[in-house]
């Protein structure tokens, strides 16, 4: 038999990556800011969405686009919030989203009525990292009861996250983690990344996220 | 684990690349870069599941580690069943 070679080159990323600068161009020509929220499960994205929803929700015209591996359930509780849909991607067993499940969600979205999209990504510290889904940024949510090294442990999502956010602090009296190490062990391997501690149960530093997110929107090209 | 969905991509780029000739295809050589954020061995677990099927019935992968966050598909092998020269 003859075996030929085939040069081919080609990143792996790169049809995804396509599909998500589409992603964004189409946010931007509607001045929509837009975020992923990143975390391991459990670390409160939900409900920060919740709190965000249910206080910013009509002044922002927020939408929200859920994934989960299975169930809608994080869709239903934000929907709660808002009179605005709550798109549920359902990822059957991905341990993520991809552009390609954004550009088709953003379908059912009034994107003429939105200036804050948020992307609630797969609870999963690893498998999103790689995944550009359009997003103006990652946000990357870790809580207190989680170890003050996760970002030692899982660099690539908090290098290429913006923003940490400390979540769980009303249980900080409770549980023996370090903030301000957790906060040093990230810097290590981001140091650009800005960072908000609140609770959303209880609310407690909630404003300064959401002057962050009245300043993302301003700076979409909405005026609030 | 991403890295399936990896190899599907993988795959497709591979059967893209093939075009309506479908030539028998022997190897696919993949460039993972220790900071690529694969997990080489799980890679290959995946692909050696995406190749199971058809198109690709009797392909094996090759992973090529490298320095960086590369992750391409470097080249295929295939057999065009023409004789050898």
């Amino acid at each position: 038999m003859a075996v030929r070679t085939i040069e081919v080159r080609e990143r792996v990323m790169a049809r995804n990556d396509a599909l998500a600068a589409q992603v964004r161009a189409r946010l931007a020509e509607h001045d929509i800011a837009a975020f992923n929220l990143v975390s391991s499960p459990g670390a409160g994205k939900t409900m920060l969405l919740e709190r965000t929803l249910a206080e910013l929700g009509e002044e922002l015209d927020i939408a929200v686009i859920t994934g989960d591996v299975q169930t809608q359930n994080d869709a239903d509780r934000l929907a709660v919030h808002t009179s605005r849909l709550v798109s549920a991607v359902v990822t059957g067993g991905a341990c993520h989203l991809d552009a390609l499940q954004i550009m088709t969600a953003l379908d059912a979205i009034d994107l003429d009525h939105t200036r804050l999209l948020f992307i609630e990504n797969v609870g999963n510290l690893v498998c999103p990292a790689n995944w550009d889904l359009g997003e103006a940024s990652k946000v990357v949510l870790f809580s207190v009861t989680e170890g003050e090294d996760k970002p030692l442990k899982y660099p690539s999502m908090f290098q290429r996250s913006s923003q940490a956010v400390m979540t769980k602090t009303d249980l900080l009296a409770h549980v023996p983690f370090d903030i301000d190490l957790a906060m040093k062990n990230a810097r290590h391997v981001n140091p650009d990344l800005e960072f908000f501690q609140l609770s959303g149960l209880k609310g407690d530093g909630m404003e300064s996220w959401f002057e962050f997110l009245r300043a993302s929107v301003r700076a979409a090209g909405s005026v609030v | 684990m991403h890295e399936m969905s990896m190899a599907l991509e993988i795959g497709r780029i591979a059967e893209e690349k093939l075009g309506e000739r479908s030539p028998q295809l022997v190897t696919v050589a993949v460039d993972v870069g220790d900071d690529a954020g694969v997990e080489p061995a799980n890679l290959e677990f995946c692909l050696e599941a995406v190749f199971a099927v058809p198109p690709f019935t009797g392909a094996r992968p090759a992973i090529l580690r490298c320095a960086g966050d590369v992750l391409r598909v470097a080249y295929l092998e295939v057999d065009d069943g023409c004789p050898d020269d």
